[in-house]
């Protein structure tokens, strides 16, 4: 892995066309700004992990049977605390 | 862009029911996962409503099980964010067709993944698996309600 010390408002250039600006360093949490065209996905690693598992589990093959739903019973979004 | 259609999706729904092979849709990104894989048919099949089939067309027997979420799953709203709506093009929520990744679980249960809905242009048929500004507050499996 290349590594690269920056400081507080410095940028590294990827390809020429993606920006990444250290924007504010706090403690230890560093705000990370990027520019990056709409066709390069960005993401936190912990979510695009996260779905990338949820997609890998429901891919199906063949012609699974499909569940019947209760549709008397909406449950709601799980909203955490 | 906060997307909370009740409208169900019933055009696609009906030309993936009838056309002879479904819809086709367009995910120039892919899935999370499945970055390489562009092309979809959007299948409806007869009895298995409120079920879509999201099935690759170079490989018809691999596929996601979707589902439209906001009757089966209350206060769901995603919060899509301004690039992700510039990218599909939507003007206004209704362009946007939400459905959702099902994973059948076995033992007859199912889950829903919330946190990355696919969103759909319903007149372009381009799509995206985005990360809603609010997926913090949802889950990659939450329990559709099954009938026992």
């Amino acid at each position: 892995m290349l590594i690269l010390t920056r400081k507080a408002g410095e940028s590294i250039v990827i390809d020429g066309r993606i920006v990444i600006t250290i924007s504010r360093i706090e403690g230890d949490v560093v705000k990370v700004g990027i520019d990056a065209p709409a066709a390069v996905p960005v993401h936190r690693r912990e979510v695009y992990d996260e779905i990338q598992t949820s997609n890998e589990a429901a891919l199906t093959t063949g012609q699974p049977a499909v569940p019947k739903l209760d549709r008397s019973a909406a449950s709601p979004a799980a909203t955490p605390p | 862009m906060a997307i909370q259609s009740m409208q169900t999706a019933e055009l696609v729904e009906k030309q993936a029911a009838t056309a002879n092979e479904g819809v086709v849709i367009h995910l120039p990104l892919g899935l999370l996962g499945f970055e390489q894989v562009h092309w979809y048919n959007l299948w409806a099949l007869p009895g298995e409503a409120p079920f879509l089939w999201l099935r690759r067309r170079d490989d018809c027997s691999l596929g996601f099980l979707l589902i439209s979420p906001f009757e089966h799953v209350s206060h769901y709203r995603p919060d899509v964010h301004q690039d992700d709506v510039a990218y599909l093009k939507l003007n206004s929520p209704s362009d946007a067709l939400v459905l959702n990744i099902v994973t059948l679980q076995g033992n007859g249960k199912a889950t829903v993944n919330l946190k990355g809905p696919l969103i759909i242009n319903r007149h372009t048929r381009i799509g995206k698996q985005v990360v809603p500004r609010n997926a913090a507050d949802y889950s990659v499996q939450h329990p559709l309600p099954v009938a026992t």
